[in-house]
This record gives C-alpha cells, sequence and structure tokens, in this order.
C-alpha cells in the first residue's frame, strides 16, 4: 500500500525531473540544509529562553512571539524541500530504517505541538508573570531541543543505509591509498 | 613523513565505520546551532525576528552559545576532512569552503561584531551587514554539500 504510493510520488513528472536533472537535487538538499542551518537557531534560542539559558533579562513571550512566524515558514520550506528530496527517490527511501526513524520524530514533534502549545507556546505571557520558569515550560524546551537534534541526525544518516545487495555503494573506504 | 601521518590517522578514522557519520552529525547539529544563531543577529539587523530587543542585546546574549557551537563545528571538521585529506584538498567545493569559512569567521568576528554591538549604526549598514553575513554562512553550508557532487 504505503510502497505503491510511493512508486507512485516518484514516478510524477515532477519528482522524476528533480530526479533526473543533474543539479537540481544537490541544489534542494544544499537548500534544506541552509535552512536547517538559518532557522535552526530560531528554534535553538527558543527552548534556551524556556530552560532559563538564554535572554534572561528579556520577556519569554518576545522570544517566543517574535520568531512564532519565522519559525513556521521555515518549516514550510525545509519541509517541501524535504518532500521533494524524499519523494525523488521514494522506492529508495521506502526501505530505509533512517528515514521512519526521521518521520517518527517528527511525529512526536507533532505530538508535542500538540501537548505544549496550549500549555506553554500559546501563553508565553503567563510564563513571564512566574518568578520561576514554570517546569511545563522547560520541559517543553529541553524535547524540543532533543527530538529537533534527532531529527537532524536520523536525516544525515539516510544517506548511510546499504540496501541488502548494494554493499559499499556510499561509505566507500579505501584503506590502500 | 606528513602523508605517512595522516595516513594513520585516516586508518584510525576509517578503522570504525560510525566515526564518520557520527561526528558529521556533530557538525551538523553544531553548525544548524551556531549559525542558526548568527542568523538570528543578522535578522534582526535586518529589522524581523526579535524586534523586541536591540540588535546588541541578541548579538550578546548569543555570543557565548554561538562560540560553543563553532568549537564543536570545527573540532569535528577536522576529523571528516582527516578521513581523507587527498580527496578533500582535491575537491574544488571543499576549497571554496575552507576559504567561504575563514572569511565568514573573520567577517563574523570583525565587522559584524561591531556593527551589532552599536546600535548606533545607520539602518543601511545594518541592513547590508546582515544580507553579507547571512549570503557567507550559506555559501559555506552550500560549499559543503557540494564536497560530495563535485
Amino acid at each position: 500500500m504505503i510502497l505503491e504510493f510511493f512508486r507512485w510520488v516518484q514516478s510524477t513528472d515532477f519528482m522524476t525531473f528533480i530526479r533526473e536533472s543533474g543539479l537540481t537535487y544537490p541544489v534542494i538538499m544544499s537548500t534544506h540544509l541552509a535552512c536547517i542551518a538559518i532557522f535552526g537557531g530560531m528554534i535553538v534560542i527558543t527552548d534556551l529562553r524556556l530552560l532559563g539559558a538564554i535572554l534572561t533579562e528579556r520577556p519569554i513571550a518576545d522570544v517566543v512571539n517574535g520568531l512564532r512566524w519565522w519559525k513556521r515558514l521555515g518549516f514550510v520550506i525545509m519541509a517541501s524541500m524535504g518532500i521533494m528530496l524524499a519523494g525523488s527517490k521514494a522506492v529508495d527511501y521506502y526501505p530505509n530504517p533512517y528515514f521512519w526513524t526521521k518521520m517518527s520524530l517528527l511525529a512526536v514533534i507533532a505530538i508535542h505541538a500538540l501537548i505544549f502549545r496550549p500549555m506553554v507556546y500559546n501563553h508565553p505571557e503567563e510564563l513571564d508573570r512566574t518568578p520561576l520558569i514554570p517546569t511545563r515550560a522547560k520541559a517543553a524546551g529541553a524535547l524540543s531541543l532533543i527530538l529537533w537534534t534527532g531529527v537532524v541526525c536520523a536525516g544525515r544518516l539516510i544517506g548511510y543505509y546499504e540496501p541488502p545487495g548494494q554493499k559499499g555503494h556510499v561509505v566507500s573506504v579505501d584503506t590502500t591509498k | 613523513m606528513l602523508l605517512i601521518q595522516t595516513n594513520a590517522i585516516a586508518d584510525a578514522l576509517n578503522s570504525s565505520e560510525w566515526v564518520f557519520p557520527i561526528a558529521e552529525c556533530f557538525h551538523i547539529a553544531a553548525f544548524a546551532w551556531s549559525i542558526g544563531l548568527i542568523a538570528l543577529v543578522d535578522f534582526r539587523l535586518l529589522g524581523v525576528g526579535l524586534k523586541g530587543e536591540s540588535a546588541s542585546q541578541v548579538a550578546k546574549a548569543t555570543a557565548p552559545w554561538t562560540l560553543l557551537g563553532l568549537a564543536v563545528v570545527l573540532l569535528s571538521g577536522p576529523v571528516l576532512f582527516l578521513s581523507d585529506p587527498r580527496m578533500y584538498l582535491h575537491n574544488p567545493s571543499f576549497r571554496f569552503k575552507i576559504g567561504a569559512l575563514l572569511i565568514a569567521i573573520i567577517f563574523n568576528y570583525t565587522i559584524h561584531r561591531k556593527v551589532a554591538l552599536s546600535d548606533g549604526s545607520s539602518k543601511a549598514l545594518q541592513a547590508a551587514v546582515g544580507v553579507v553575513s547571512l549570503a557567507l554562512w550559506v555559501s559555506v553550508v552550500f560549499g559543503g554539500l557540494f564536497i560530495a557532487f563535485a
């Protein structure tokens, strides 16, 4: 079922174009990575502020509200690039355990948002009213940092999966040099 | 002599198939961390993002965390390089990346730092510094990724 869907995605004209035109794929991948670099800091500073480790003399609300829409924009660009990268090679991605690890972590991040948006992110002004940062805010920040780091690592490791029978096609180490 | 030594290091690094990928994960997570924090200063210089804070506040608050991230990037980078120094040295994308990286670091700790810390600079100068900084760091990332393609 899923494999059939992946096969169909990969066979569309758009995904075939991405896969077959030489420079398009690495440019999309670089953009994906550059977005991680450009927008990753927004997640880092929000989480560090929730943990009380950065900009402590400034309100939490300033940081959370100031970056909310920029983080969403970054996510949309990153996810679009990601869908193109995975979609154009969907059949290769299907058996890749790191791909599914990454998707699972993203699903956990969605659950994180469902839980912590109403409790933390949607009402940052409440967090500034108490002298100590509430535990729920610190938990949200710490979990977010761990989950996003996991997504980045799992994403990179996708490139290292060797399907059975194709050993050594990615990390070919020639020790005779 | 140098070649023998680097080959010895390369062999050690290549003795486990996990050393390279793990170093790469550190490298990527740490550059997302450090470049992302620099980008926050750039965005503030462009007048977007953390508008409740001044550019100098953002720059001062992020500086130690940026340095921490850069330290991890600059420690994990050589581990990757030493796994196959000859390949990297002959790789045009790698050369481009190192050049862009040197310029980006020097720019970051001279002009960028000065303009970000003095909130008095003109809007045009602040915006120009923000754009140059973003362009430099994006070039470094593109150069890094293209090592695998060129």
